[in-house]
């Protein structure tokens, strides 16, 4: 049996600093910086307001003059998520991060440790969670999505096949990402119920809709993929505080700096980077973060440096503090053997094998090399800084 | 944890002896015997933390070059080499 915890307007709730704050009044999250000028999340009383996600601001206001937009923080909701994870985690589920507010885990082998039944396994997550949340199940991953939504806050909800699903909006179908867009065009066809799509032959949806069509109706007939989840791994990461707004050369001098004392810490133990996530603390408020995956496992700053500074050209406004947290590991860097036998591969290759044992004895900031951040800078001590030697 | 950045050249205090307008005499101990330049810093007035010094560039009796500054907001020498 699958289950699935949904966590409501999680990113809402979080920017406007508590569950609590959503009962005050009609909120929306505003677009965040750089984006486009469309309202995220929105509180239940916006909603019974005729607002809803994804609207023009112009328009969402027109509906709700008392709309209060909330500044986006997707560094705050990443963490808080994470934490949610965790705690999913910290019962023995092998959690799939379906996205924020969305988990599901499969609860078939945590019967033994939580007591046999599946009321106790959600009872131990509920617990864990320590936060209101919606718990449903099912024998498959969009089964137990579709029960959590019709759930209700303290009750979990089960859905055992297909014949529990045929009630169920068509709107459920955008927790899938293969078939997010589908329930719009489905509309337009005047099919609001997933026992509508069901009821069709396959080969007409598949004709209509494509790849996405043919796996919304194996959705509605309660067929899903199985489970993938998440490794779950050591955070590692590194935040600066620029003393002041930094852009452009200063944000790149930030940004290397970064990448040096990352790769200097003992915790990566020589594997390479899969994927990494760069965050910032904007100047105006507000923050802004991209996750980037990188085509091949890296070790080599100088590439690193390069694929990160192509997102961080994405930063819509001055930062205040730069973060880089590795997400996804690879394998260790093998010792690559030179074409040739060229003398400078086998000093380099001393040198990188001594300053790993230097490291070893005296920690990360064992072995540094002067980098320049602000060259130009009138106050002396804000030219050159020292940053973890990296090859 | 994420260590504090380590900045080449950052100032240390000093002990000066200063005359009037402010020229150093003497710096932890040493006669300045001449003063080579001096100069006035102003930045971050935009923000919370403002920042004003008043720089000399001075040689010491010994023959030594040492740039030290008075900081204007805080008060207090402070010397950079």
């Amino acid at each position: 049996m699958v289950v699935a915890v949904i966590l409501p307007r999680f990113p809402l709730a979080i920017a406007a600093g508590g569950r609590a704050a959503l009962a005050e009044g009609p909120l929306a999250l505003a677009p965040e910086p750089g984006r486009a000028p469309l309202v995220g999340e929105v509180s239940a009383a916006a909603e019974a307001l005729g607002v809803a996600p994804g609207m023009k601001i112009s328009e969402a206001l027109a509906r709700a003059p008392a709309l209060k937009l909330i500044a986006a923080d997707p560094v705050a909701v990443a963490d808080a998520w994470e934490k949610v994870l965790v705690r999913l985690e910290s019962v023995g589920a092998e959690v799939e991060d379906g996205g924020v507010g969305l988990a599901c885990f499969e609860a078939g082998g945590l019967g033994g440790l939580h007591g046999g039944s599946l009321d106790a396994v959600v009872k131990a997550t509920r617990s864990a969670l320590k936060l209101p949340a919606r718990i449903g199940a099912g024998p498959s991953r969009f089964c137990a999505v579709v029960a959590a939504s019709q759930a209700r806050s303290r009750r979990p909800s089960v859905v055992n096949g297909a014949d529990q699903l045929s009630g169920a909006p068509v709107t459920l179908l955008a927790h899938n990402p293969a078939t997010a867009k589908l329930p719009e065009q489905l509309a337009r066809f005047g099919i609001t119920a997933l026992g509508q799509l069901a009821a069709l032959p396959r080969d007409s949806v598949a004709d209509r809709f494509g790849r996405a069509g043919i796996a919304a109706w194996e959705l509605a007939h309660g067929n899903d993929g199985p489970l993938r989840p998440r490794r779950p791994s050591e955070p590692i990461d590194e935040t600066l505080t620029l003393t002041e707004s930094a852009s452009g050369p200063q944000l790149a001098s930030a940004l290397e700096l970064l990448v040096d004392r990352l790769l200097a810490r003992s915790e990566l133990g020589g594997r390479t980077l899969r994927a990494a996530t760069l965050s910032a603390h904007l100047a105006e408020g507000g923050t802004w973060r991209e996750r980037v995956v990188f085509r091949e496992p890296l070790s080599d700053a100088f590439r690193i440096r390069t694929a990160l500074s192509l997102r961080l050209a994405l930063l819509p406004a001055p930062a205040q503090a730069l973060r880089l947290a590795a997400e996804q590991f690879g394998p260790a860097a093998p010792a690559a053997e030179a074409l040739f036998d060229d003398a400078k591969f086998r000093r380099a290759g001393r040198l990188s094998e001594a300053i790993g044992q230097l490291r070893a004895l005296a920690g990360p900031q064992a072995a540094l090399r002067v980098l320049l951040a602000e060259p130009d800078s009138r106050i002396p001590e804000r030219r050159v800084v020292l940053t973890p030697y990296e090859r | 944890m994420t260590p504090a950045v380590r900045r080449v050249g950052a100032p240390r205090p000093v002990r000066v002896c200063a005359g009037a307008g402010g020229r150093p005499l003497e710096v932890d101990g040493s006669e300045i015997v001449a003063v080579r330049e001096s100069w006035l810093v102003e930045d971050r007035w935009w923000s919370e933390a403002p920042l004003r010094r008043r720089y000399w560039e001075v040689v010491t009796l010994a023959g030594g070059d040492l740039v030290v500054y008075r900081d204007l907001v805080g008060g207090g020498w402070f010397a950079h080499r």
